[in-house]
């Protein structure tokens, strides 16, 4: 039963055990103020041609000094694999993905 | 996106890259795991038939927008 | 929903054989006018009913307040005047005032619970009926998050799961208090939020608790949010103590509270929980948590949650809460600054004289044995330790009064540099002793299993104005 009348299908409603200033959805996390002496990765989704992009992408970040770790997903069509993922939450402070189409 | 939400719940700071085809199923796909919006870039639509010369075309419009979306 | 004034009310539902059985009898009744059928799950059935209301909304049920299907109700100038529950031929003859009723019919056949009363169903009534008493943000859940990583997701979590706070589930915490859900328990630290019995609940939810935990857990957040406990403190400095909690009285039964094996251990979900639920209400109300406000270089496991019940019944000494103020035979929580628990063995002692040394040395460690009068502690005496004291006729106070004469320490031990360790206490004037604790800096509870002579020395923190001080609150105001 919707006790709140935005209630999406099949979700669960509870209360908000803090004071409440926070916003009430959730957010990406606070970001770097640059990327000096972070580890930068780049994963590549494995859709068709992502990897041209990627390619001249690390090309260009390399030029501003920032070196960059691959990473590939096996399909795009899942989420990545616990390996994969422990793989980069170890080896990197900043994940850019690519590319969705 | 589901991988956004992995990397970011374990302290990763990420974004995503996209087509502008994806705008409205990346929306989606944020509101329906709690996020109103998710960093992400948007390059034109299409992708898979376009040349080495312009992908990297796309990537070198891309680069600001891209370093914006993991910095303050 | 619509009842009648004048007339005859039944309520049936389809899945219930004495319904079933009914049918007829409702289809006979129907006949004559003023009978009308209310359907809790089927909105065809019974058949041949010409007044037949779909109540799959169970509006009609509530009102009624029904328990059982079938219920017959026989109202007159709008006001009930009679009721049968279930079938029964006598009683139904009577009400309806028609004979022969439900002929081939046994003579009486029990009815089946309403719908009302169905688990899923009652959390949806009882949220129709009092969520409007809930102010806190709603927040969703969506269908593609799983439910357990979306609370951790929030950051609501200490590290171990918590039980999601639906507004059913806050509904029924609630019913272990008559007080309001608005009313203000206190103002929380570190970010002086004024907490309300609604999130106390919310995060009591959270944390595993059973309503009947509630006025403990109210109570506790009530006096670990005093000055003189200084909550805030204790979650800035980078000691690692944190809040813990015993509780005296008759709810420590009356909750199934563990003060004996085990007593500051796992396992006993009262004990558990109620410590976890003041932590947590730190952490999400008043904002305190680990590496942000919370600075503790080390931190201890007692900080998810650290709550035990005194045994007072084994007990050779006045329980705690009555040394503090409480009348006898009252509930109360003392909140207490607390590290880990370490264990003191003394398996030869039987002179109170010896064990009382024996268990001075022990607390002599807390913080470090060659400083004073900075950190309070706490004793727990074990049964079997208690034994002693209580064969040689020592009270709480004769106790207190030999800890603090073998905890007077000599200057020469512990000045700076003696014994090659260059912390101490600074060179001072005197040749005078210095007392371990201050005054009222060292608190005596007993509890443990009956086999071991080990007791347990908790430290705890600064103790004092500047610090923490223990503080006791009774339960019953919270009830």
């Amino acid at each position: 039963m919707a006790v709140n009348g935005t209630r999406g299908p099949g979700s669960l409603v509870i209360l908000d055990p803090t004071d409440e200033s926070s916003p009430d959805v959730r957010t990406a996390i606070e970001r770097p103020a640059s990327l000096d002496g972070l580890r930068v990765g780049l994963l590549d989704i494995a859709k068709p041609r992502g990897d041209v992009f990627l390619d001249r992408l690390a090309e260009l970040l390399a030029e501003r000094g920032i070196t960059v770790r691959r990473y590939a997903k096996p399909t795009f069509t899942k989420p990545m694999p616990p390996d994969l993922r422990r793989e980069i939450t170890t080896e990197c402070d900043v994940v850019i993905e690519a590319l969705a189409d | 996106m589901h991988d956004f939400v992995a990397l970011e719940g374990r302290g990763v700071v990420a974004a995503f890259l996209a087509s502008s085809e994806f705008v409205q199923a990346a929306d989606a796909q944020a509101r329906a795991l709690g996020y109103r919006e998710v960093p992400s870039v948007f390059v034109p639509h299409p992708i898979q038939d376009r040349t080495d010369e312009e992908m990297r075309a796309l990537a070198d419009a891309a680069l600001e927008e891209v370093l914006a979306r993991v910095t303050r | 929903m619509d009842l009648l004034d004048e007339g005859l009310v039944a309520v049936v539902k389809r899945d219930c054989p004495t319904c079933q059985l009914v049918e007829p009898v409702l289809a006979d009744l129907s006949r004559a006018p003023g009978l009308r059928v209310f359907t809790q799950d089927d909105p065809a059935f019974p058949a041949g009913v010409a007044d037949r209301r779909d109540d799959t909304a169970l509006d009609a049920s509530l009102a009624l307040d029904i328990e059982t299907v079938p219920t017959l109700v026989r109202f007159a100038g709008g006001v009930e005047t009679g009721r049968v529950v279930g079938w029964s031929r006598a009683q139904w003859t009577e009400l309806t005032g028609v004979a022969d009723l439900g002929e081939g019919l046994p003579e009486h056949r029990p009815g089946c619970g309403s719908r009302t009363l169905d688990p899923d169903v009652a959390d949806e009534l009882l949220v129709r009926a009092r969520g409007g008493s809930l102010r806190s943000r709603r927040l969703e859940i969506s269908a593609l998050e799983d439910e357990a990583e979306a609370l951790f997701d929030r950051g609501f979590s200490d590290g171990l799961p918590v039980v999601a706070p639906t507004p059913a589930r806050v509904l029924r915490m609630l019913d272990g208090t008559s007080r309001k859900p608005d009313e203000v328990v206190a103002v929380v630290p570190p970010n002086l939020v004024e907490a309300t019995v609604e999130k106390v609940a919310i995060n009591a939810v959270l944390a595993g608790c059973r309503p009947e935990y509630l006025p403990v857990v109210l109570a506790a957040v009530e006096a670990a949010c005093t000055d003189e406990f200084n909550a805030h403190g204790l979650l800035a400095t980078t000691w690692a103590a944190g809040p813990a909690i015993v509780v005296n009285g008759p709810v420590r039964a009356e909750i199934g509270m563990n003060w004996a094996g085990n007593a500051l251990g796992q396992g006993n979900r009262a004990n558990s929980t109620i410590g976890r639920a003041l932590q947590l209400v730190i952490r999400n109300v008043g904002g305190g948590r680990p590496q942000g406000v919370d600075r503790a270089a080390l931190g201890n496991p007692g900080k998810v949650g650290f709550c035990f019940a005194e045994d007072e019944e084994g007990s050779p000494f006045e329980p705690l809460a009555q040394s503090r103020g409480v009348p006898a035979g009252r509930s109360a929580v003392t909140v207490f600054a607390a590290e880990g628990p370490r264990g003191v063995v003394d398996q030869i002692s039987r002179r109170p004289e010896s064990l009382a040394r024996s268990l001075a040395l022990g607390l002599r460690g807390v913080v470090h044995p060659k400083l004073v009068r900075g950190f309070d502690a706490t004793l727990v005496v074990c049964p079997e330790h208690a034994r002693v004291f209580a064969d040689a006729g020592w009270d709480r106070a004769r106790l207190e009064a030999a800890l603090d004469e073998a905890l007077l320490l000599d200057r020469a031990e512990i000045t700076r540099g003696a014994g090659g360790i260059d912390e101490g206490v600074p060179p001072g004037g005197s040749d005078q002793p210095l007392p371990k604790f201050r005054p009222g800096g060292l608190m005596i509870v007993h509890a443990g299993g009956g086999a071991g002579m080990f007791s347990a020395v908790i430290g705890g923190w600064a103790g004092g104005p500047g610090g923490s001080a223990p503080v006791t609150r009774e339960v019953e105001p919270w009830r």
